[in-house]
């Protein structure tokens, strides 16, 4: 304990002591005087640095109405009927608790308010979680808290100037939409994708749950939007690399990865790509197909050009001695082929993070024999598999092994006429809900699952379809009737998580307990679907510290307040929207990202407000009248 | 009919080193992993359920937790850190305790105390047994350690050995019997022939000296040191009860009968070394946590063998009186060790492990012919 803390402590007594005498029994009458009592709370790890704490505290024993100032480091449960007798003896009829997470403390001041015969609900909350990165704020929301005006009404301090051009970082559906939602409004945005396509994970997707509405149907109209509106600048191949500045005036610096080709000559035609010699996995398709060396992401990308990747370009890894061919056949002349990267600095006065996630590695779950048995699919291969745009048109099959005539090496390739399985097992918390992989739960996996199960029943009603699951969580809108209808579609749940998948004589076997009936199941399948749980994408971390902002114990972006804040991080100017603050499905992230935009809204038209006033000649003032007199 | 519930089983058997069941959520990742658990005895998670919900009964009656041999795969596997092998672990203690009809178990288990008083208290008593029988009725010369005249008699020690054999036998067997009953007497149990339990009774002799079972566990390696310190264990106890006049004799070596002897002493010094190493490191999953009574066995096993080759080197080198004075201090290991541990605590389960796999073969064989549950009506009534 510090010696500071400890001083106020005994003058805290000292003042307790004497009020005692003054005002026995003065805290019951309903209409006194505010007597407030400012309770400091502390678990010793987050909270003002101690110097900083007696500083403030002894700044609260001179605010108006304050008769008891105690600092408490809280260690375990506290004891309201001791607090009771405190607030008893000092006369304290109103009560200021200043803490990180005030609201935590809350109920055992209030049952202690209450039973030292006062109003238990005569109770302020300062909460220092609310200054973000100012530094300054700790008074200023104490003393709101101590009159009893929300801190929020507090005028910030305004920045000398105001940009109002907005970056927002990442495509997806997030991304996306609140780029809208201020394009929309009328203000700047730029929109920076790591990818060469807006639309993010949701673009790959077949069907959204619980509606089983087409996912490109909800999406491409958002997406082709966001390239028609005038006030969106986007940025695809680019990756934020520093950012300094503060609110209403960063500045960000972006590398601008050249795609090599000129995006208003170039119509999408793919002649480039028919002549290109090279061939490469597509990431869209998550590795389950292939693409060109010059290459379009998919059909519907925005923006609609293609695309060379360095690093298996001919051109480019030969140092411009070799091929050429795309350059030499289009028509439009746009492939440019020496095109550098280059760097471009954008001044936005708000930013909002929207980077998503990235799918759990299976193979680092080795029981499950993803990677080793070809049958074996993570959820996004089979999001791609089942989708109509995906290399078998959207059919079911297994994989068969195919000669590769240029390695001259056996492959496991899906092809449309592949055969069908008959059985598909679906095992849920794949790294999810498990202290080796990642301890949370990724929200979405059981309604995903639950819906593959339906695409599995819809497309080959022969086929028998397990999911092995934990416990269900259908907590959405429509979540559970979604789950009562897949049960009844004839999908045989079974209440166990699997332990382990093998292969046996080219057949693959599913081993777990059903503990429902308290058995051991051993279950030929042909073909198994992990649902693999989110976790931050990767880069996620060194944004983090480009931008200054908090992530959590598992990487995630901390948002400043879990309840009242889940939008604002801990840099004022600097929001989340979608998984990148945790798992959530799209409905939420949509639903988060409009709201980020309004945060950024609010920051632009309350710049422009603040100018509106500054323009207008102050009157004096010299009296209001009735105002209470300060005692 | 219903079965009650004992809320309270979980903290008893947190006692007993069950520490972490609450965090079971129940996948059953544990049970699927598990080389040991198939139908119909399918474990650890389901006696996790029964502890998390106080179903005491049907965990007294369960052979499940015999079964298991601790290799700690569920433990790794564990996706709560739930520690489903540590807690078949205390479900053993508990049911070693459940088993004992003196209650002396559940007091040791329970109270590292009491524990080390029991073992310190008898030997004391046995130190001064030896000393006092030495002096007033033996040799009375505590520098004769062997031939006529010996201060401690080989006949003294070995009417004593077998005295203390039978007593400790009967009241092992007493818990065998009480284990019987538990396990195979139960409502849901199936009632077993008598021939049945004469067809299988070779199972017993076959777990108890091969410990095949063990084996299928993953890793072989806790398995060949079970084996090791156990066969190493069974030499010593035959060369003491029926070649003591051989062991004792000296100072010339008898091979015949030393060289068993020596083997099982590196047999045992080895392998405790080695469970006491592993326990340190905690670098398995099957070591890594370690209830009182575990160090108490294991120190009393280090302390018994090193001081038995003191003496033996003693007697050799020609100091008769050092060796004798090793020897009362050999044999106050010993007695607390075989007193205490074999009847009442974790030497028991050199019995209770073979009448387990014994127990649930014959209820598997009594499946197979058809057997009803003895709670049940022994013909289902007709429907009118």
């Amino acid at each position: 304990m510090q010696p500071g803390v400890n001083q106020l402590r005994e003058s805290s007594v000292k003042s307790t002591s004497q009020s005692a005498v003054v005002h026995i029994g003065g805290a019951n009458t309903g209409n006194a005087a505010p007597r407030i009592g400012v309770f400091f709370l502390h678990d010793g790890a987050e909270s003002p640095a101690s110097g900083e704490l007696s500083e403030l505290a002894a700044y609260a024993s001179h605010l108006p109405g304050v008769v008891v100032v105690r600092t408490i480091a809280v260690s375990s449960a506290l004891d309201p009927a001791a607090l009771a007798i405190e607030l008893r003896q000092a006369g304290v009829n109103t009560v200021v608790l200043a803490a990180e997470r005030p609201g935590f403390y809350k109920p055992a001041f209030s049952r202690a308010l209450a039973l030292a015969g006062s109003n238990g609900e005569q109770l302020r909350l300062a909460s220092f979680a609310q200054r973000g990165d100012r530094a300054t704020a700790d008074r200023a929301i104490l003393a709101s808290a101590v009159q009893g005006v929300p801190f929020t009404a507090i005028a910030e301090p305004a920045p000398a100037s105001f940009n109002t051009a907005t970056l927002v970082i990442g495509g997806g559906v997030a991304g996306i939409q609140a780029a809208l939602e201020i394009a929309e409004s009328g203000h700047k945005v730029y929109l920076v994708e790591r990818t060469g396509t807006i639309g993010g994970r949701m673009a790959m997707f077949d069907k959204t749950f619980p509606t089983l509405d087409c996912a490109a149907c909800i999406l491409t109209p958002k997406m082709v939007a966001v390239s028609q509106n005038p006030n969106i600048e986007l940025l695809v191949l680019s990756e934020v690399e520093a950012v300094t500045g503060s609110f209403g005036q960063f500045k960000v610096k972006v590398l601008k990865h050249a795609t090599r080709v000129d995006a208003s000559a170039c119509v999408a035609c793919g002649d480039c790509a028919h002549f290109c010699p090279v061939t490469a996995s597509s990431e869209f398709d998550v590795g389950i197909a292939s693409r060109k060396g010059i290459f379009i992401p998919f059909p519907q990308a925005v923006p609609n050009t293609y695309m060379i990747d360095p690093a298996y370009c001919t051109w480019v890894l030969s140092g411009g001695k070799k091929c050429g061919a795309c350059a030499k056949k289009c028509s439009k002349g746009a492939v440019h082929l020496d095109a550098k990267d280059e760097s471009v600095e954008l001044e936005v006065g708000n930013i909002i993070v929207a980077t998503g996630y990235d799918v759990l590695d299976a193979r680092r779950v080795e029981r499950y024999g993803y990677g080793a048995y070809p049958n074996v699919l993570n959820s996004l291969e089979f999001e791609r598999l089942t989708n109509a745009s995906g290399p078998t048109g959207g059919k079911i099959v297994m994989k068969t092994k195919k000669l590769n005539k240029k390695t001259k090496t056996e492959e496991w390739v899906f092809e449309p006429d592949g055969p069908k399985p008959k059985s598909v097992a679906i095992v849920h918390c794949v790294g999810s809900r498990d202290r080796n992989f990642n301890s949370y739960c990724s929200r979405v996996c059981c309604m995903y699952s639950l819906k593959f199960a339906h695409l599995v029943r819809e497309k080959l009603p022969e086929a028998k379809c397990y999911e092995y699951y934990i416990d269900m969580r259908a907590f959405g809108k429509g979540y559970e009737e979604f789950h009562e209808r897949i049960r009844e579609e004839g999908v045989f749940l079974v209440r166990g998580r699997s332990a382990s998948v093998i292969e046996r004589d080219g057949q693959l076997y599913i081993h777990g307990e059903d503990t429902i009936a308290e058995h051991l199941i051993t279950l030929p399948v042909d073909m198994v679907l992990l649902s693999v749980g989110l976790q931050p994408s990767h880069g996620s971390a060194e944004l983090a510290s480009q931008l200054g902002i908090p992530t959590d114990g598992d990487g995630w972006f901390r948002e400043l307040d879990y309840n009242s804040e889940p939008n604002s991080t801990g840099r004022q100017g600097i929001y989340v929207a979608g998984v990148c603050q945790g798992p959530k499905d799209i409905p939420d992230t949509v639903a988060q990202a409009s709201a980020a935009a309004a945060h950024a809204l609010r920051s632009i038209v309350g710049a422009s407000a603040r100018q509106h006033v500054e323009n207008v000649p102050p009157t004096p003032i010299t009296e209001i009248a009735g105002s209470p007199a300060r005692s | 009919m219903a079965v009650r519930a004992n809320p309270d089983l979980i903290d008893e058997l947190q006692q007993f080193g069950a520490k972490d069941a609450v965090k079971c959520y129940q996948c059953g990742n544990c049970s699927a992993a598990c080389s040991h658990s198939d139908d119909p005895y399918v474990f650890p998670r389901k006696s996790m359920r029964y502890l998390q919900m106080g179903l005491e009964k049907p965990l007294r009656s369960a052979l499940d937790p015999w079964l298991c041999y601790y290799c700690g795969k569920c433990s790794e596997q564990c996706p709560r850190g739930a520690e489903p092998g540590e807690t078949m672990m205390g479900v053993r203690r508990w049911l070693t305790a459940e088993y004992d009809f003196t209650g002396l178990s559940r007091l040791l288990y329970r109270s590292f105390r009491s524990e080390l008083a029991a073992v310190l208290t008898v030997a004391l008593l046995t130190g001064l047994g030896f000393l006092s029988y030495g002096f007033l009725r033996g040799g009375g010369n505590i520098s004769v350690y062997d031939g006529p005249g010996a201060f401690l008699p080989v006949h003294a020690i070995h009417t004593f050995d077998w005295t203390m054999g039978i007593i400790l036998g009967l009241l092992l067997f007493i818990n065998c019997l009480r284990m019987w009953k538990f396990t195979m007497r139960n409502q849901n149990a199936l009632p077993v022939s008598l021939s049945l339990y004469v067809r299988n009774l070779l199972l017993l002799p076959l777990h108890f000296f091969t410990q095949k079972r063990f084996r299928h566990c993953e890793n072989k390696t806790p398995w060949a040191n079970h084996l090791v310190l156990m066969l190493s264990y069974l030499t010593m106890l035959t060369l003491i009860m029926v070649f003591l006049k051989d062991m004792q004799s000296g100072p010339a070596i008898n091979w015949y009968a030393h060289a068993f002897g020596y083997l099982s002493a590196i047999g045992l010094v080895a392998t405790t070394i080695y469970a006491v190493r592993g326990r340190l490191k905690k670098d398995a999953a099957y070591h890594r946590h370690s209830h009182e009574s575990d160090w108490m066995f294991l120190g009393l096993l280090l302390f018994v063998s090193v001081t038995g080759i003191i003496q033996h080197i003693l007697h050799r080198v020609g100091l008769p009186m050092a060796a004798n004075i090793t020897y009362i201090v050999h044999l106050m290991g010993v007695v607390p060790m075989l007193a205490l541990e074999v009847p009442f605590s974790k030497w028991s389960h050199l019995a209770y492990r073979p009448l387990a796999i014994y127990f649930a073969q014959l209820q598997q064989a009594a499946q197979a012919e058809g057997a009803l549950p003895l709670g049940r009506p022994a013909k289902p009534q007709p429907v009118a």
